[in-house]
């Protein structure tokens, strides 16, 4: 695992060389940014080696001469590592240029330290063998992630995020301490393979406080509360890397320890199958309903988190009926659209932060005829669009084309499977249609029509380094949509791995791919005969520039427009009983009625229902202890003197 | 063979049968109606002329008309005719037309945000919304086919043992499912109920208002694609309906023939004698198509035990 380590290393030496070079504006970022991506590469190396290795490579430490932690290097873990240092590799380049303020020379080299802390985290977390290594890996990329979301403290929303976020992760990461705590007063083992060993009704208990404790960093609607408002207030390379790899990271626990618990029950795939369908119909609802670009690709994260679930839901209902091919199908299309959700997310965030770095603002309303100044960004976004609505030609198309045909299968269960197939197979279906509608809203309010505001008239496009990562990630998409073989060929040795069979289905899934292939290839030549056919039909022809017609309107202001609040309206309306809108509308009055306003805002229900049922109450409960806190040092001592009296007494007598 | 010779004359059909719709509704109202090639003429009229472009509008304006057109294409490469299988097919092709009905859908819903006419922004709203709802009813049918025949893809539906017929076993159960996909039928083809084609008010349309700014051409293609769709929807429906001959595949696409006019003249009944729902009663009218093929669906877990 040496290899694997050194990269690790190299990545963490990027932040204090940041650090050290603060005040030069460039060598204090190009120096980091070149440690990350030549250690991201590295490990990108290093992970694609071993998605076949028959031995797993290991390694063992002893941390402070009594906690063991132990490292393993599987085809699963491997599998993980590719988004892990493909995304922070991008993210580093687009950095270079996206961090461009000198005045914040000290925060941008912060920024390095902690990006590269969580690099490191998360590369740990997805080898850790043990139940230490994985917990110390495990708060180190939550402290890390606290902090990089911190950018812009100066702004309240930006720390209140912050502080969200924070609650969040630790009393996650409490649920998974108390399934460790389980573990190890079980079994007596601190390794992970010890879960194998619990008894059924244990491996019940243990499965659900980790489903929690993971499912709150993956974003598992009603654990998501945290997630828009994080990937919002953090900078953009920050939140593109979050919401592609750092969530992916619950979706790995999840996985790992279903495989390590090696369970026949079908509630483990009923229980995620329907986390997976409620996250993935409520998270594109409120997607379509936010107006902060950023929060409603945060949110879309959380639908594409409950397509992955779907995916693995379907799986595990398929391995505990011994439906051994359909488990095949959706584990494998889960795993692809991690990786996807990480190319695609990661594009879109990236475009979104370019369309604030150009823009100076968010507000998709206030935008708009952004691919007339910014045509890259345009294209780029568009791309990312296209392949998270799961259109094909493009990558995302491919894994819910795998989760489709072995959903597919699943409906030829009976009874309560059976209805939770279809409804499986519908969702996805709801789930595409509103995807398409909030990112048509996305594309055609930011990028299409007529500038809105003046912000978004005087534009600028993106640094070269920006358009680097971007190039990429779009290439990425598409060259997985037309030629899905090249990375379902390694997945299938992954997945064959995790279901411990040998009797992969490859012939079937080449079959599949070379299917995608030549649909997507025969669409593409059709679509560039009628390109020629139009041309052809236009040679020689007049063609004018005009307004656009106003259907006999004639003074059209760009306000006029439809915004992409009034464009999901509808649809948002349709789905008020678990979107709710607040709206305030100062009305009019009187015969010369003062300037009128109108606000309206999506309610998440999730976080209503905590800020109301469980933040309040208990801050109101420990407002009565305040008294405890009362400024005086000597009183703070004496705390400490007892407390240390009391411990000594109870070991002494018990 | 076959099939190639029912796609060609398909494609000629297909203004033709456009028009028929238009013709029936003349005749029931007690007019003349214009001559059924008229669409041709309107596809040559358009052809000649060039195009005025919005200076609002960027390449996907101009690149929408092509991919309207190019995604039924596709769909009609896909479909069998008259039970003979159809020129391409593989397991799950019907996942991949309707993927691909979608993105055209997406160029369509941009093209017309492209253009910043306020009008437009709402064809294209609610296009995006109705869509979502005619979505799940398909699946859902797909899912009862999956149940009866076990397969994904166009050609395999209505060959092997266990074809879906309206004639075989499961007839009564595919009753519901021609009801429901006849809906949505009308809801993706804008027709009425859910739109209406021949309203002169540009705030009361769905498709034809995302369209207002093309012209020429691209209007043309745009057109092309739109019959090509309805066709699609129809031969679909079809291909249910029809009853298979053993060893008269011309008898059985005569009849296939007959039952597409049939379709086409509901489609123009139906726009006769029914007005267009108000916006808020569309959703409720798909999700009646829903109930359908999600009522049928349940029914197939008795029928198999």
């Amino acid at each position: 695992m040496n290899p694997f380590f050194f990269s690790l290393l190299c990545i963490v030496l990027g932040g204090p060389l940041a650090l050290l070079f603060h005040n030069n504006s460039k060598f204090g970022k190009l120096l980091p940014v070149m440690a990350i991506s030549g250690g991201s590469l590295g490990g990108l190396v290093t992970a694609l080696q071993h998605f076949t290795a028959p031995q797993p490579p290991t390694a063992e430490f002893l941390w402070l001469d009594w906690f063991p932690l132990a490292f393993r290097l599987d085809p699963l873990s491997a599998f993980f590592l590719v988004p892990v240092f493909g995304i922070a590799l991008l993210a580093a380049i687009y950095s270079f240029d996206y961090l461009d303020n000198p005045a914040k020379g000290l925060r941008t080299a912060a920024n390095y330290f902690f990006f590269s802390l969580l690099i490191a985290a998360m590369g740990l977390v997805v080898c850790a063998d043990n139940i230490l290594a994985l917990a110390l890996a495990w708060e180190l990329m939550s402290i890390a992630s606290c902090f990089l979301v911190l950018y812009d403290y100066e702004l309240k929303e930006n720390r209140q995020a912050a502080y969200i976020f924070f609650i969040f992760t630790q009393a996650g990461a409490m649920f998974l301490f108390a399934a460790f705590g389980l573990l190890y007063a079980q079994t007596g083992s601190v390794s992970l393979a010890a879960a194998a060993g619990l008894s059924d009704g244990l491996k019940l208990t243990f499965f659900l406080l980790c489903f929690i404790g993971f499912g709150s960093k993956a974003g598992i609607f009603p654990l998501h509360i945290w997630l828009p408002h994080a990937h919002s207030a953090a900078p953009s390379h920050i939140s593109a890397f979050m919401s592609g790899v750092m969530i992916k990271m619950g979706i790995y626990g999840i996985v790992r320890f279903y495989f390590l618990l090696n369970v026949e029950s079908v509630v483990y795939g009923q229980i995620v199958l329907f986390a997976g369908i409620i996250s993935g119909v409520l998270g594109i609802i409120y997607a379509a309903g936010q107006n902060h670009i950023k929060r409603m690709l945060a949110y879309s994260s959380i639908e594409n988190i409950g397509i992955i679930l779907i995916g693995m839901g379907m799986g595990m209902l398929g391995a505990a009926a011994g439906k051994k091919e359909l488990a095949f199908w959706c584990f494998t299309g889960a795993l692809l659209h991690v990786l996807n959700h990480a190319i695609f997310k990661s594009l879109l965030f990236m475009g979104a932060g370019s369309v604030i770095h150009g823009t100076g603002t968010a507000a998709i309303d206030r935008l708009g005829g952004l691919m007339k100044g910014m045509k890259f960004t345009g294209i780029a976004f568009l791309t990312g669009a296209l392949s998270i609505c799961a259109l094909p030609p493009f990558n995302g198309f491919v894994s819910e084309f795998l989760i489709y045909s072995g959903a597919f299968s699943g409906s030829s269960f009976e009874g309560w499977d059976f209805i939770l197939a279809a409804l499986a197979i519908v969702s996805l279906a709801v789930i595409g249609g509103l995807a398409l509608l909030c990112f048509t809203k996305a594309v055609g309010t930011v990028f299409l029509g007529e500038p809105r505001t003046v912000q978004a008239e005087k534009v600028h496009e993106c640094g070269r380094c920006m358009r680097l990562s971007m190039t990429l990630l779009a290439c990425f998409c598409l060259v997985i949509g037309l030629f899905p073989a090249i990375v379902v060929e390694p997945l299938a040795a992954v997945t064959g791995a995790l279901l411990k069979t040998n009797d992969i289905p490859m012939g079937d899934l080449l079959a599949f791919c070379d299917n995608i292939t030549l649909g997507a290839i025969l669409f593409l030549g059709l679509t560039i005969v009628l390109m020629i056919l139009r041309s052809w039909l236009y040679r020689g022809k007049q063609v004018d520039a005009a307004p656009t017609w106003g259907c006999g309107f004639t003074r059209a202001t760009p306000r006029i427009q439809y915004t992409g609040t009034s464009f999901a309206a509808p649809a948002l309306e349709f789905f008020g009983p678990v979107a709710p809108l607040r709206e305030e509308y100062t009305g009019l009055d009187g015969p010369f009625p003062k300037p009128s306003s109108y606000q309206s805002k999506p309610q998440d229900l999730a976080e209503e229902t905590a800020t109301i049922g469980v933040a309040l109450p208990i801050f109101r409960a420990l407002k009565r202890l305040r008294w405890i806190q009362h400024g005086n040092i000597q009183l703070y001592i004496a705390y400490i003197v007892v407390a240390i009296i009391l411990s000594i007494l109870i070991t002494f007598l018990v | 063979m076959q099939t190639v010779i029912l796609i060609i004359i398909s494609l000629l059909i297909i203004p033709v049968l456009a028009a028929f719709i238009k013709k029936v509704k003349a005749l029931l109202t007690g007019k003349q109606g214009p001559p059924l090639l008229i669409k041709y003429y309107t596809l040559v009229k358009l052809f000649a002329k060039g195009s005025v472009y919005s200076t609002s509008t960027t390449f996907i304006f101009r690149f929408m008309p092509v991919v309207a057109l190019a995604a039924p294409l596709m769909a009609l490469l896909f479909l069998p005719l008259a039970g003979a299988p159809a020129l391409l097919s593989f397991a799950g092709d019907a996942i991949l037309i309707f993927y691909l009905l979608g993105l055209a859908r997406f160029f369509t819903v941009c093209a017309a945000l492209d253009t910043a006419s306020p009008f437009e922004g709402m064809g294209a709203s609610r296009e995006a919304f109705f869509s979502v709802l005619s979505e799940a009813t398909l699946f859902m049918v797909l899912v009862l086919f999956y149940r009866i025949n076990g397969s994904l893809s166009f050609s395999s539906y209505f060959q092997g043992n266990n074809p879906i017929n309206l004639w075989s076993a499961e007839g009564t159960l595919l009753l519901l499912v021609v009801a429901a996909l006849f809906m949505v039928l009308l809801a993706e083809n804008a027709r009425v109920p859910v739109d209406d084609p021949a309203t002169h008010l540009e705030l009361t349309m769905i498709h034809e208002v995302m369209i207002l700014d093309h012209s020429g051409p691209d209007l043309a293609l745009i057109e092309l694609g739109a019959w090509t769709k309805l066709y699609f929807y129809a031969a679909f429906i079809a291909n249910i309906m029809t009853p298979i001959y053993p060893g008269k595949p011309w008898a059985t696409a005569l009849v296939f023939l007959l039952i597409i006019v049939f379709i086409y003249f509901a489609v123009g009944l139906v726009e006769s004698i029914t007005a267009r729902s108000k916006m808020n009663l569309v959703p409720k009218f798909i999700l009646t198509s829903f109930s359908f093929a999600f009522f049928a669906t349940i029914l197939t877990m008795e029928l198999t035990r």
